[in-house]
This record gives structure tokens, sequence and C-alpha cells, in this order.
């Protein structure tokens, strides 16, 4: 029943999309991107009532989800698995066209629409063609399902027990809130996109097209930053992981589009109240939105091996077709407006204020692409040598490091530059005072830390930055209340300085134990103390979980092991985390030997600080909130 | 005065490290931090939980106690289970750090140029 509606009703959505793109009706469009809306919100509906009444009759919910999956991971597992995700990708499009169509449109001609409804089509159809989370079963497998049907009204078996989602997806409500909130920021990029191309399609009738694409930025790029922070601190907190970022391809192919985003968001600047680096611009807001299709590509296909990678057999080919509609279109109008583009003036002053944003758009897009090359280059190697190779940590320290260690620098001249242009010299003595605090602040920590150049250039970096903005925050809050896009750079800024400071005190002062103990022990880690106490186990619907109690002063905490029912995978380690504001001891059960427990002690350093920074940074849109 | 009160600072900043810099982590973290997890999905040796990584960190243990150098310890590794498990390759594979360094300045240089008056 649920099948048959859901493809039914994305034949609906499917035909509605597709009279959007040919229709020329200026009044229908709107009430068509309701009905877009509407139609993709009842089947993400549909899809969610199915996973609560167990329909193991559709393929989707069969293989992914369980009777026995608590609510919550119910919910979420719409989003745990490929056809579901689409289904959640398909609404969020669908919730920024609506959105652009309210907020964002300034022009009356239709080739925004057009654009838009065939980005959304091409995704729609996938679920038409290829697989579609409310397709049916025919055949069972031992558990959960082995085929699908992707016509209605068919003969449905099923199953009697779901295979429930993977485990790793089950352990922490973040489930339910990162990938709906990195995916409004990672197809928000789509905003740009569509702004970009069909104003310019339009023959740059309306000028304005830089300020609004700017807007539109803005505030996928907060999401953006909060699902990738979200990310980390998932994978930190809960999956015990050890570290928040590794560099996995995953991570990777969100981490470009957020580099590109965070240049445009620059690059535009200088546009609007220079006339400069149009053409640039036009490469950007385009590139963001092709960085998120081939990032999906290459992480979806099945080309790469990730902890995040799933993938079904024909979506490689898809998006890549896909990848390549887009670019064409891309390279289409930029071709066309090549007259456009020779109006963009020259910078004029490249050791002024413009300066900062060129050196800034050179660093930031540098960056994506040696992360595009780190990511990718495992791929072509195979493909040539047919030998594995692994790009790993070191290779993303020693070559983006250093960019975004001048990236520090930068934001720290160019805080009071906002207006006026750089001289270096006149800089230094108006901030004689400012430099000097760093420099013995620095000093201070060097020393403490017995730290290295890494740490030295870092810290003296962030000091400085927190310091100069913390005196301007202080200074103009009355009079400004902190609003207006100049408080936001300034907020980001801020909160990017310390999360600096958290980075460097981690990678450079961490350390790790692994311990072999018994229950009673008492265990010195560091200059602490740690107090064993007996296991005990606790039996749960889908899973068992063996709860290590550690007694630190205190507080006490559980380091647990989950082992999944229903799963071949492995045991999955949930670490017993103390915190304060200079570190972590983070320790995770490694394995289990009758009643000895191998554990790992780490002292991450830092963690508390890089969280702070990074909320302070997302938290920089409460600035263009108006009041 | 103030200046060359930020002057001496600055290199003493500067010098510091030189003088009194620590090392905290040991071989063995370094060394099974660069060695792949071969059963897992992209994670290192130190990280994975898996038991296979578990008997692998203490055959590595073993061979750090027994003095075997970095290089026979990778070279012992990627023998075995190819050269993927090393996750440094730019160490031996120089094209792939000198690669993107070099697209990097082109990149640069040419959005320099292209912006800039001269």
């Amino acid at each position: 029943m649920i099948s048959s509606i859901g493809i039914i009703l994305t034949w609906f959505g499917f035909l509605n999309l597709i009279l959007m793109c040919f229709s020329n009706k200026k009044n229908l469009f709107q009430t068509l991107v309701r009905i877009n809306l509407f139609i993709h919100f009842l089947l993400f509906c549909l899809l969610e009532v199915g996973l609560f009444l167990d329909d193991f009759s559709l393929y989707y919910i069969a293989n992914h989800s369980a009777s026995s999956t608590p609510p919550m991971y119910k919910f979420a597992s719409l989003w745990g698995s490929l056809d579901g995700s689409i289904l959640l990708w398909n609404l969020v499009l669908s919730i920024y066209f609506y959105v652009y169509v309210k907020f964002y449109r300034a022009t009356t001609e239709l080739y925004d629409i057009k654009i838009f409804a065939m980005i959304i089509l091409f995704f729609n159809g996938f679920t038409i063609f290829s697989s579609s989370p409310f397709s049916g079963c025919i055949q069972l497998a031992s558990i959960g399902c082995q085929d699908f049907t992707l016509l209605p009204f068919q003969d449905l078996v099923l199953s009697e027990f779901g295979r429930g989602p993977n485990p790793l997806l089950q352990n922490h409500p973040l489930m339910a809130i990162h990938p709906p909130i990195l995916y409004f920021g990672y197809i928000g990029l789509v905003l740009p996109f569509v702004i970009a191309t069909s104003e310019l399609f339009n023959r740059y009738k309306n000028e304005n097209w830089i300020k609004i694409a700017e807007k539109a930025t803005y505030f996928p790029w907060v999401f953006l930053t909060a699902g990738i922070s979200l990310g980390a601190a998932w994978s930190y907190e809960v999956l015990g992981w050890g570290g928040y970022w590794a560099w996995d391809p995953v991570e990777n192919v969100s981490f470009i589009p957020w580099l590109l985003a965070t240049a445009f968001l620059h690059s535009s600047k200088t546009q609007i109240k220079e006339k400069t680096l149009i053409n640039w611009n036009y490469v950007l807001a385009c590139l963001m939105f092709l960085s998120v299709i081939f990032g999906t590509f290459i992480t979806r296909s099945g080309v790469l091996i990730s902890v995040h990678a799933f993938s079904n057999g024909n979506i490689g080919t898809y998006l890549l077709i896909g990848l390549l509609i887009f670019t064409f279109l891309f390279m289409y109008i930029g071709i066309k407006n090549i007259e456009y583009f020779k109006t963009s003036r020259k910078v004029e002053n490249i050791f002024g204020r413009s300066g900062f944003f060129v050196a800034n758009n050179i660093i930031l897009s540098a960056s994506a692409l040696i992360v595009l090359i780190g990511t990718i280059y495992p791929i072509f190697y195979e493909s040539f040598f047919s030998r594995q190779l692994t790009v790993g940590r070191s290779f993303y320290d020693i070559l983006v490091g250093p960019l975004l260690l001048i990236l520090l620098y930068l934001m720290v001249f160019s805080t009071k530059i906002a207006k006026v242009n750089m001289n270096l010299k006149k800089w230094i003595i108006e901030n004689q005072n400012e430099l000097n605090i760093s420099l013995i602040i620095s000093i201070f920590l060097t020393i403490y830390y017995r730290a290295s150049y890494k740490f030295v250039l870092t810290i003296f970096g962030s000091v400085l930055l927190i310091i100069i903005i913390g005196k301007n925050v202080i200074s103009k809050y009355k009079k400004t209340k902190l609003q207006g896009s100049y408080w936001t750079g300034q907020i980001s800024h801020l909160g990017i300085g310390i999360f600096a400071i958290g980075l460097v005190l981690n990678v450079t002062q961490s350390f790790s134990n692994e311990l072999i103990i018994s229950t009673g022990d008492t265990v010195n880690f560091g200059e602490k103390e740690f107090i064993i106490l007996s296991p005990y186990e606790e039996i749960k619907e889908e899973k068992n979980v063996i709860n290590l109690p550690i007694k630190f002063n205190d507080k006490e905490k559980n380091a647990s092991l989950n082992i999944f029912k229903n799963s071949s995978q492995q045991a999955i380690s949930s670490p017993a985390v103390f915190r304060n504001i200079q570190s972590d001891t983070y320790i995770t059960i490694k394995v289990i030997d009758d009643d000895k427990f191998k554990l790992i002690f780490r002292e991450n350093y830092g963690i508390f600080i890089l969280w702070l920074g990074l909320a302070i940074s997302s938290s920089s849109f409460l600035t263009r909130v108006r009041k | 005065m103030n200046k060359y009160i930020s002057i001496i600072l600055l290199l003493t900043l500067l010098l510091l490290p030189l003088v009194i810099y620590e090392d905290n982590n040991s071989r063995y973290e370094k060394l099974s931090k660069s060695l792949l997890c071969p059963v897992c999905q992209g994670e290192t040796l130190f990280d994975s939980p898996s038991e296979y990584a578990d008997d692998m960190r203490s055959v590595l243990k073993e061979q750090i106690d027994n003095g075997m150098s970095d290089k026979q310890i990778m070279d012992y590794w990627t023998a075995r289970f190819g050269e993927r498990i090393n996750t440094n390759p730019q160490n031996s594979n120089y094209f792939l750090i000198l690669f993107p360094i070099i697209f990097g300045l082109v990149f640069g240089v040419l959005f320099y140029k292209k912006v800039s008056n001269d």
C-alpha cells in the first residue's frame, strides 16, 4: 500500500517538475513550487509512516530498519542509507526552491525556475528510474529483502524481521540531527548556482546577482559549518573513533564545498564594492554546487573506501551524467557572457584591502584543490598502477596546514582594515600593546607546554586575533549591537581564532597509552588517577551493552562496548570522557578478554576550546538575524 | 622603547622551541598512526577497535621493543599488506607532494596576474 502510494506520488512530483521546466506561464510557477514542496514533504512523511509501522513489504524498510529499532532511530533510518537519503535530499532541495522563490528571487523571467526545476527533476528521476525508497519487495533474503520492483500495485512479499540500520547509526541521537543539518548546508549551495547561471543566462539584466548570491550562500555556509562540526563531535564523543577529523574521503568532500563557499563569501564582497573578480565569482558560485555533486559522486558510487560510504550499483553513472550536464550549463553560460566578464575591473591596490580578499581566495581555493587531489589521487593511482595507495593525515598536514596558518595571519591583519588601506608599519604601531600582550601570553604558553614551532606560530596568531577582535567587539558593542555583515565576519573570525588554539593544542600535545586492567584496579595515567569499577551488562532489544564504570575524582562514567544483534559488524566502543577546559581524558575499551580489559587512555588536549570555537563561528548567523 | 620590548619578546618566542621543545609522542604512537588497519574501512591501526588491528598492534610493539628501525618496520608491513598500508605515501612518493604544490603555485600566480594591475 505505502509502496504504491509512494511510487505514484513520486511520479506526480516528476510530472509537476516537468511541467515547471516547460511551462512559460509566469503566474503558474508559484503554485507549482508549492505543490512540489508539498509532494516531497508528503513523500518524506509517508516513508516515516512506513518506518514506524514496520512495513517490511518495502525493500528499503526491510533492509534498513527493524521492529526492534528504537523510535528515534526508526525516524533517522530514513536517511540511513542511499535510497532514503535521496528522499531527504529532494525534500531539502524543494525547501530551498520554495525559500528561493519567496526570498531571493529578483527577476521576472523564468530561467531560474527552469534551471532549479531541472536540478530537482534530475534527482527525482533517480528515484523513479533507478532505485526508490518506496520500491516494493518481491523476493526475500534470509533477513531482509533481496529484490525489488519499481512498479506500483505488485504482489509484494513481507519479510518477518527487518535487517535493522547500520549499528554505527543507532548509537546516538546525533544521527537524527547531523545528516539533515549537513544536507541543508551541502544542498543549499544550489542557490548560488541557480542564481548565477539564471541571472547570466538572462544576460545580466539584473546586476545585483552577486549580492543575492552572497546572501543566499551565507545560510547554507552556516549549516555546513554546523553540520561538519556536529559530525566531528559525533565521531569523537560517541563513535569512539578517538578523533574528530580523519581526512576521510567523505569528510573531505564536505570540506571542499566549505572551503569554496568561504572563498565565495569573501570574494563576492569585492565585486559588490569594486566590481572586481566578476568572472572568478561566477566560477566560484557554480563550482560550489558542482563540487557538491562531484563529492556525492565519488563517495556514493563506490569508487572509494570510507567508513561513511554507501552505494548502489548505478547511482555513480547517474551522478556523473548529472555532473556533466550541470558543468555544461556552467560552461555554456560562462562563454555566453565573455563580454560581461571583460567589464570586471582590475584590483587596484593589491597590497591594500582587496589584496586580502585575493590572497584569501588563492589560499582557500588552493586548499580545496589540495584536498581534492588527496581524495582522488588513490583512484587514479589504482587505475594506472593497479596498486592501492592510502593518502593519510600527514599529507594534508604538510600541505594544507601551512596554508591555513597563513590564512590565520591574514585574518589578524585584515581585522582593522575593513575600511582603510593597509600599511604594515602603521598597523604595528597602532597595535603595539596587543602585539606585546600576545607575545607574552605566547611565551608563557610555549614554556608551559614545551612546545614546537607549529604551536608557537599558531598560538601567537590566534591569541593576537582574539585580542584584537575581542577589543573591537567590546568597544563597539554598545553602538552597533553587533548587527550586520561586518560583524558576521568578525564573529566567525573570532571563533576560528579560538578553534585554532584548540586544534593546535590537540595536534601537538595529546598523548595516549594502552593499558590492560582488571576490575578494581587503580590506574595512573598522566598525573591523574582512575579507579576501575566492576562491569555490568545491559541487555536491550537491539543490542547488548557492556559497561565499564570508571571513577575519576567524584565523577563516574561508563566506557562501553555495544554489541549489536542481527549484525555481522564488529562491536562499537563508546568512550568515557572526563573533560576540563584544557584537556579530555578519553577512555575506550578495545578488547575484552575474560575478566581483563584492554583500555586505551588518551589525553586529548584542546577539545573543549575547539568545540567552543566552532560553536562561536557557527553562531555568527545571529548577526544577520534582524531584530 | 615599546618597539624594543616587542622585538625582544618576538625573538624570545622564536628561539624558545629550539631550547625547550619536547616530543611527547612515542614511536609506537607515530608508527601505529602511519599504518592502516587492513580490514577496517580507512582507519589507522591506532584508531581501530577491531581485534585484527589489536593483534597487529601487539606485533608492532614487539618490533619496537626489539629495536627495529622505523624503516625496517614499515618495510615489514608493506611487504605483507602492500603499499596501501602506509598512510604516509608522500615520504617515498615525492610526486604526490610536488604535484599539488606546483599546481597550487601555478594557480596562485595566474590568479594574481589576472587580477592585479601589472
